[in-house]
């Protein structure tokens, strides 16, 4: 091995302009790879960065308006899911796969005051302790909402982080808020926890228990929605088969038609997410086919080279054939030569690629635009991983092979008798 | 007999067929010391080719140290010319961006030894051909003689069956030429090397105890050369 890589560093040594020059066509053709998938991948973390707000396993159910007449009922009627249609996901038929249930029952336009710090129009979240999994609520002090909150109907309250911020006047020492109380309306609750809240988002709910909210405000057991988590479906069929099966269930239950979609209405996130990650496939193989034919220049253009760098050798060959080289050791020669020139470059290339993403997460990845009411960053962390490093890896080692092989294997056929012929 | 060729015919086809060889017959033993002479276009540069294994003959059989040289594949006889033939050339045909010692290796390293036990039979025949200091210049750096010298020890390195030397001092002046064939003498007189050397000058020929001289693909006469009588031009001396 040793031996071969002196022979190709005295070979590349001879030639170290036209070498470089070949290297650059590589060099940019990875760098350009590289710098497509990062902002690629930035885009998409930026417009599809919900993707990790929620647990995707998860189906929200609503009930909407009838869309068509159904046994005997008219249609246009409003269809009110209420906490008794938790038990339809309890029937022995989805207990295999449903997990975890929650509901949520919000009421907003309250004043929410601690001390003289006060937030108006803030919204109360009845909700369940399975919320926390399945809408990914992410816990920074404190504790979220448990089942004793649930079953004495307890005053608790989530609060988020920029509110906890704002009433400890900037302090992040958040557990300092807990066991203290604030003023929502005119009631006064215990606050146990404080949450992560998206800052680009309107995403400011307090989570309070849901049995709490019914209790308080008197309502009747009508919920906003429920949310359940499951487990043991792959495909986006399944999905949809399970998304139609308990649309059915409830559907039938509230005497609507089974097939009507306005009536319950469910929010796959599993299937949203699937087709995400399908379309997220997509655009990621599109650029990895433009980058790849951006490196086919840099491939043909080393190909290009060593057939002439081969032409030139003929003679070389030819003696070394003479004292007796296989023409496999001569192939191996050239396409080892070929490939570290395409390797070498490649990752010059690579490396430049991932400091043109950092700068570009320095400089376009921190601004935001304004888009429908909200600040949105136009890239969002815009690098590769480990993963796409080790891809172009290959990638480099497959071009070089193959830039190679074509003069590799036209060295390999020059004749022993060339040694013979004068210079 | 270690070189034995038994109605060797060889026909190139390059749009007209040319029939170079038509019917050699000849044998050699280990330890000799042959020059083949010839005019050009004798057909005597095909016949080294085939002794060299570097190229095909059409009809016939050739047998090297008792092996049948025929129809080999590449790689048959890729090792056949590595372990069996060592070649001086006209033009030397260093490897120009290889030190000698480098150069002397490299049958060696086609044969797989490693780097250490190469680099120390290479200095022993550099020594040999008195090149010790040479060793680490490029082959653009020395001159004609002392380039036929490495040659010749990158010849001698695999311990081969013969030396094939085309036209070994072509390339040289008189006084280098009586100083390369000389050596090469002396490796067949000293340490029994068989030696063939194909040429068209008459006093590197008479070096030869035998004298094969071909005509029109033919072998014409083999000359009993071993009072060294043969150059017009006297014993000692090539006439350039």
């Amino acid at each position: 091995m040793r031996d071969l890589l002196q022979e190709i560093w005295e070979s590349l040594r001879r030639n170290k302009m036209r070498t470089c020059l070949t290297g650059l066509a590589v060099a940019w053709g990875i760098f350009m790879l590289i710098v497509l998938l990062g902002a690629g991948n930035g885009l998409l973390n930026a417009f599809l960065n919900d993707g990790d707000s929620f647990a995707s396993n998860t189906m929200m159910v609503g009930g909407g308006v009838t869309s068509k007449p159904y046994d005997g009922l008219k249609q246009g009627r409003r269809i009110r899911i209420t906490d008794k249609d938790i038990d339809i996901l309890r029937q022995p038929r989805f207990a295999d796969k449903v997990d975890l249930v929650s509901t949520s029952l919000s009421r907003s336009g309250y004043t929410m005051t601690y001390g003289r710090r006060y937030f108006n129009n803030v919204s109360l979240n009845g909700t369940l302790p399975g919320d926390v999994e399945m809408n990914r609520v992410q816990m920074l002090a404190g504790r979220f909402i448990n089942d004793r909150d649930i079953a004495e109907k307890r005053k608790v309250i989530i609060i988020t982080h920029l509110h906890a911020k704002n009433f400890l006047s900037g302090d992040t020492d958040y557990d300092k808020l807990l066991g203290q109380r604030v003023k929502v309306g005119n009631l006064s609750f215990t606050i146990v926890g404080v949450r992560h809240a998206e800052e680009n988002r309107d995403d400011r709910s307090l989570y309070v228990p849901y049995t709490a909210v019914k209790a308080i405000f008197g309502l009747g057991d009508e919920v906003d929605d429920i949310t359940f988590s499951f487990h043991g479906l792959t495909t986006e069929a399944e999905s949809d088969a399970f998304e139609n099966q308990v649309r059915t269930a409830f559907a039938t239950a509230h005497r609507a038609a089974p097939d009507d979609r306005r009536a319950i209405w469910v929010w796959n996130r599993f299937s949203q997410n699937l087709q995400m990650e399908k379309a997220k496939g997509i655009l990621i193989t599109a650029l990895w086919i433009i980058g790849l034919f951006t490196l086919v220049s840099g491939v043909v253009g080393v190909s290009n080279i060593m057939l002439i760098t081969v032409k030139e050798r003929t003679h070389e060959f030819g003696i070394r054939k003479a004292l007796g080289a296989r023409p496999g050791s001569i192939l191996k020669l050239i396409v080892t030569e070929s490939v570290l020139i395409t390797a070498f470059f490649g990752y010059i290339g690579m490396l430049l690629g991932m400091v043109a993403c950092r700068i570009l997460d320095a400089t376009v990845g921190q601004s935001k635009v304004e888009m429908f009411g909200q600040s949105i960053k136009m890239l969002d962390n815009p690098t590769v991983g480990i993963g796409t490093a080790l891809g172009a890896t290959i990638v480099l080692i497959i071009a070089g092979t193959l830039a190679g092989i074509f003069p590799a294997s036209q060295a390999a056929r020059v004749k022993p008798i060339e040694a013979l012929r004068a210079e | 007999m270690l070189i034995e060729l038994k109605g060797v015919h060889k026909t190139y086809d390059n749009g007209q067929p040319l029939h170079v060889l038509k019917g050699i017959d000849l044998s050699i033993e280990k330890g000799e010391f042959v020059s083949i002479m010839g005019a050009s276009g004798s057909g005597k540069s095909t016949l080294l080719n085939i002794l060299g294994i570097l190229d095909n003959y059409d009809e016939g059989e050739y047998h090297l140290a008792g092996k049948l040289i025929k129809n080999l594949t590449e790689r048959e006889g890729a090792t056949y010319r590595n372990q069996m033939i060592g070649f001086v050339f006209q033009s030397f045909n260093l490897i120009g961006f290889k030190t000698a010692v480098e150069n002397v290796e490299l049958p060696l390293f086609y044969q797989g030894v490693n780097r250490h036990r190469r680099r120390e039979a290479a200095m022993a025949y550099l020594e040999k051909m008195g090149l010790t200091d040479w060793a680490s210049h490029y082959p653009n750096e020395m001159s004609g003689g002392q380039k036929q010298r490495v040659a010749i020890a990158r010849a001698l390195i695999t311990h081969p069956e013969i030396i094939l030397a085309d036209e070994p001092t072509g390339a040289l002046d008189s006084k280098t030429s009586v100083e390369v064939m000389e050596l090469l003498t002396r490796l067949n007189r000293e340490d029994g090397v068989t030696i063939i050397v194909v040429t068209h000058e008459s006093g590197v020929a008479n070096c030869a105890d035998k004298i094969v001289h071909i005509k029109d693909g033919l072998i014409e006469k083999i000359e009993d050369n071993r009072q060294h009588h043969s150059s017009v031009f006297g014993t000692t001396t090539i006439m350039k």
